[in-house]
């Protein structure tokens, strides 16, 4: 217990910071535990083998060395868009532009792989900067909209992630269109672009590691910088930002702008690590999805990886039981949403509710102990 | 007619989580009068009437109606027992008309629906009772502040209030406006109606009020018959305490202008709330604003501190003016400023007590390193602070939001008065928190001013006041209605005079 405390003051951890962490953690586990039973509970309903559907939905993706691979390659996109939100989220903004982000960004780092002549070293950082610069440059003017004229950013970032979306349909069926595809696709990646795997026998790509580096930079960012701190306290209390001279608006735009930036960077890591071509004729979701992994994560960065795996796990999980069992496909969506649901709004139990009812328990459990005594 | 339709009784209110505002109230309402409630501000007045109607929870103390103990939890309560409230600050839908707002919540219903006509009719029927001229089909967000608050009076009366409490009914009221309110009012009780109305201008009183129970710092003091005390008298109550006068004051000699107010006046749609100010502070000295809440003193802190731009006339700290300048760049000058309302301006609640300690020092190159900030240099600045104001925590890393109010204004001060290099606005520094506080603020303050620093003291504590001031102005209505340059020799009831607006200094005093 005495090297435990020491631990604790080493790394700068007071009790009651982790009293807070513990109970929070709590309460998620919670939520997922409830969410699971309730899943458990509509597979038993709909299958004939339970047992076998359970089995690869919750053991499936650690069954094999790919099976785990896949899981965190499906996550990836999501640590970029939850560390994107969670930037954009810090200054209290919700752009929701992330999702635009990924599309633009994927389909700029393809074009520029393809119709950009550079040395190889220079090629990859070119086309992942050209995405995320792009990406920006379009996220910056929801952000702008807000700052100068008020315009609500959620409203003004839905619908630019749709016109983004059919500029870039247009663009590969009429403009950069390859025929020889068969599909409205552009023309191949080029090799020299792509990222390859890192763990062999995965499909996991070196773009775990620029993940990585970028939440780590996001946390030291906004623990060690005079912006990264700015913005924090402008999304916890604009009014004590405004008062003590912090450029209110400034401050929310430059969060959301590198949030979209750091969106735009995934949609191009993602197309140069699967993609021979770029085809995408709908939204990704991950930009959506990104919010998500980032409120699981209560909106901590180094808590993003943790949360993206959970949904890559729940992901890969009910895909693996609609391949090996007879749920159906759709049940399997269900089922997913319904765990999203409850774990995205774990907030029902607020702390408030949580607290009086320990609050009561631990009294409970006083007053027992003074009958006990007064019995004696 | 004089007997008692409803009683409150030992009423206390704490808010969290140590700022009492109801101390220890009686009240007692007789049928068909007019009461006024007299008090300054804090004193306790709207949160006891708030306790009344159900929007706030007494700690202890029970309400009689009839003799009859009651239990009034929320507004519904209250309008079954017939009891209904005209907040200050309206509560109306401003896009909905007269009529929907005043049907809002029993809306008339057709076949299930709502019944537009017959909210009109009832409109209608109602202001043709009560004599309140007023357009049922009008929309709320094109009437005058008069006709609003008609509109909230009838919507009282629409639920059949016997007994109105009205909260500062004539603070945003023109003359002619209130002299129209007030002839309503008669009409009220003379139709059976017993109101009950928050105010602090004692002219309104002695020209409408039957009875006045008057607070004082969360305490009723007794109840008088209208007729029988003096306006004099009633101030007096309301404002006085017994204060000594004290010779020694750190007699400073006074450097340069620091700041320097030239013909300021704010306007906002053609009703002046700041009208030709005139103000300069010098470095040592402490310039005391006094003046009832409301009366602009709240609009010249926020112009100071650059939250209002769009003013007349210029403001120049050490010569410079500050026209256009955002509030960095005010900061930069060397102002800094504790805000009135601290839990929102003052500190982040959110965040530790590190962080809102540190949010002036972080931006200055001294407490940098290369790109990052110099985290140890910022700790050690805060526990500095933490020593140096006794602010009682574990550590720098506490939650702020752990903290009590007094403690939470010492956080705001130490970071102000640490950061003031030429100028401190303080704006009611100390008000609402502990004894043992507010001296060690004092000190702060006092010492400051020896450092041949300039303060500018907005207070509604008189005693603060003479604690700490020599020249003072008083602000009535947006304009200074007083300069004062040897407080001491001006009594407080003279003070208490220029402050409602009763006198106006004729010629300079204590010179």
């Amino acid at each position: 217990m005495e090297t435990f405390n020491k631990v604790m003051k080493k790394l700068n951890i007071n009790k009651k910071t982790t009293e807070n962490f513990i109970f929070q953690s709590l309460k998620t586990v919670l939520a997922i535990v409830i969410a699971y039973s309730i899943a458990f509970i509509v597979i038993y309903f709909v299958s004939d083998e339970p047992s076998q559907a359970i089995y690869w939905f919750v053991k499936g993706p650690f069954s094999s060395r790919m099976e785990f691979g896949e899981m965190i390659k499906k996550s990836i996109p999501l640590m970029f868009t939850g560390i994107a939100a969670c930037v954009i989220l810090k200054a209290k903004q919700f752009n929701l532009f992330t999702e635009g982000a990924f599309y633009v960004g994927g389909l700029v780092a393809a074009l520029i792989a393809i119709y950009v002549k550079v040395p190889i070293f220079l090629a990859i950082p070119l086309a992942l900067l050209g995405a995320g610069l792009a990406s920006a440059l379009i996220g910056y003017i929801p952000a702008k909209l807000k700052a100068s004229l008020d315009v609500n950013e959620f409203v003004s970032s839905i619908m630019i992630n749709f016109i983004v979306l059919w500029i870039g349909i247009w663009l590969i069926s009429n403009v950069v269109i390859d025929v020889s595809s068969g599909d409205n696709a552009t023309q191949i990646i080029p090799e020299a672009f792509r990222l390859k795997s890192i763990f062999s026998g995965t499909s996991i790509t070196s773009g775990l590691i620029i993940v990585l580096i970028v939440i780590i930079f996001i946390k030291i960012f906004f623990s060690r910088t005079l912006l990264g701190y700015e913005i924090r306290m402008t999304g916890d209390n604009q009014a004590f930002a405004k008062h003590t001279g912090i450029h209110v608006k400034g401050r929310m735009v430059i969060a959301q702008t590198m949030g979209i930036f750091i969106a735009g960077v995934g949609g191009g890591v993602d197309i140069l690590s699967h993609y021979t071509r770029f085809n995408w004729k709908t939204l990704p979701g991950f930009g959506f999805d990104g919010f998500m992994v980032a409120i699981i994560a209560k909106n901590k960065p180094l808590m993003i990886p943790f949360a993206a795996l959970f949904f890559g796990y729940l992901r890969l999980g009910a895909e693996l039981m609609a391949f090996n069992s007879d749920v159906a496909k759709e049940v399997v969506a269900i089922i997913q949403g319904i765990i999203i649901l409850l774990v995205a709004s774990e907030r029902f139990f607020s702390s408030e509710f949580f607290k009086s009812w320990l609050e009561r328990f631990k009294n409970r459990l006083k007053q027992e102990k003074k009958d006990v005594i007064t019995h004696e | 007619m004089n007997h008692s339709i409803l009683t409150m009784k030992n009423i206390k209110k704490t808010y969290y989580p140590d700022i009492i505002a109801v101390r220890q109230a009686n009240f007692s309402l007789n049928m068909g009068e007019i009461h006024a409630l007299a008090g300054e501000n804090g004193a306790g007045k709207t949160t006891l009437m708030k306790i009344l109607y159900g929007l706030e929870k007494a700690d202890s103390g029970h309400i009689y109606m009839n003799q009859e103990k009651v239990s009034i939890q929320s507004p519904n309560d209250a309008m079954k027992h017939h009891i209904g409230m005209v907040h200050q600050h309206f509560m109306l839908v401003e896009d909905m008309t007269v009529a929907d707002n005043i049907v809002l919540g029993m809306e008339p219903k057709h076949k299930g629906l709502y019944d537009y006509k017959k909210a009109c009719e009832m409109t209608n029927s109602l202001s043709e009772k009560y004599a309140m001229d007023i357009d049922p089909e009008a929309k709320i967000s094109d009437l005058t502040v008069g006709l609003k608050q008609k509109v909230e009076i009838l919507k009282v009366l629409a639920r059949d209030s016997k007994i109105i409490i009205l909260d500062e009914p004539t603070a945003v009221l023109t003359p002619q406006e209130t002299k129209e309110l007030f002839h309503q009012l008669k009409l009220l009780k003379a139709s059976n109606h017993t109101i009950i109305m928050i105010t602090h201008k004692l002219r309104e009183i002695k020209e409408i009020c039957d009875r006045v129970t008057i607070m004082k710092s969360g305490q009723t003091l007794e109840t008088y018959q209208v007729k029988d005390i003096s306006i004099q008298d009633i101030s007096k109550k309301m404002i006085g305490y017994d204060f000594e006068i004290k010779p020694i004051k750190s007699e400073n000699k006074l450097g340069h202008n620091v700041l320097e107010i030239k013909n300021l006046s704010y306007r906002v749609q053609n009703k002046y709330l700041l009208k030709d100010i005139n103000l300069t502070i010098k470095s040592g000295q402490i310039l005391g604003v006094v003046g009832v809440e409301g009366n602009g003193q709240n609009i010249l802190s926020k112009i100071l501190k650059g939250d209002i731009v769009d003013y007349e006339g210029d403001i120049f700290i050490n010569d410079k003016t500050i026209k256009g300048a955002s509030i960095r760049d005010i900061r930069a000058q060397g102002l800094a400023f504790i805000p009135e309302d601290r839990m929102v301006d003052g500190v982040n609640l959110k965040s530790s007590i590190l962080e809102s300690s540190m949010v002036l020092k972080a931006r200055q190159k001294a407490y940098q390193k290369g790109p990052f900030l110099n985290v140890k240099k910022l700790i050690n600045f805060t526990k500095s602070l933490i020593d140096d104001y006794q602010i009682h925590c574990d550590s720098y890393r506490d939650s702020v939001h752990a903290l009590s109010g007094g403690n939470i204004q010492k956080i705001v001060s130490a970071r102000e008065i640490s950061e003031s290099e030429h100028l401190l606005i303080a704006n009611q520094p100390t008000r609402g928190i502990d004894v043992g506080a507010v001296l060690s603020l004092h000190e702060k303050l006092k010492d400051l001013q020896n450092q041949g620093k300039a303060i500018l003291l907005i207070s509604s504590d008189l005693k603060e006041i003479y604690d700490l001031t020599q020249s003072v102005v008083v602000f009535y209505n947006g304009e200074i209605v007083a300069r004062i340059d040897q407080i001491n020799h001006v009594s407080e009831d003279q003070l208490g005079r220029y402050m409602l607006g009763i006198e106006r200094q004729k010629s300079r005093e204590g010179q």
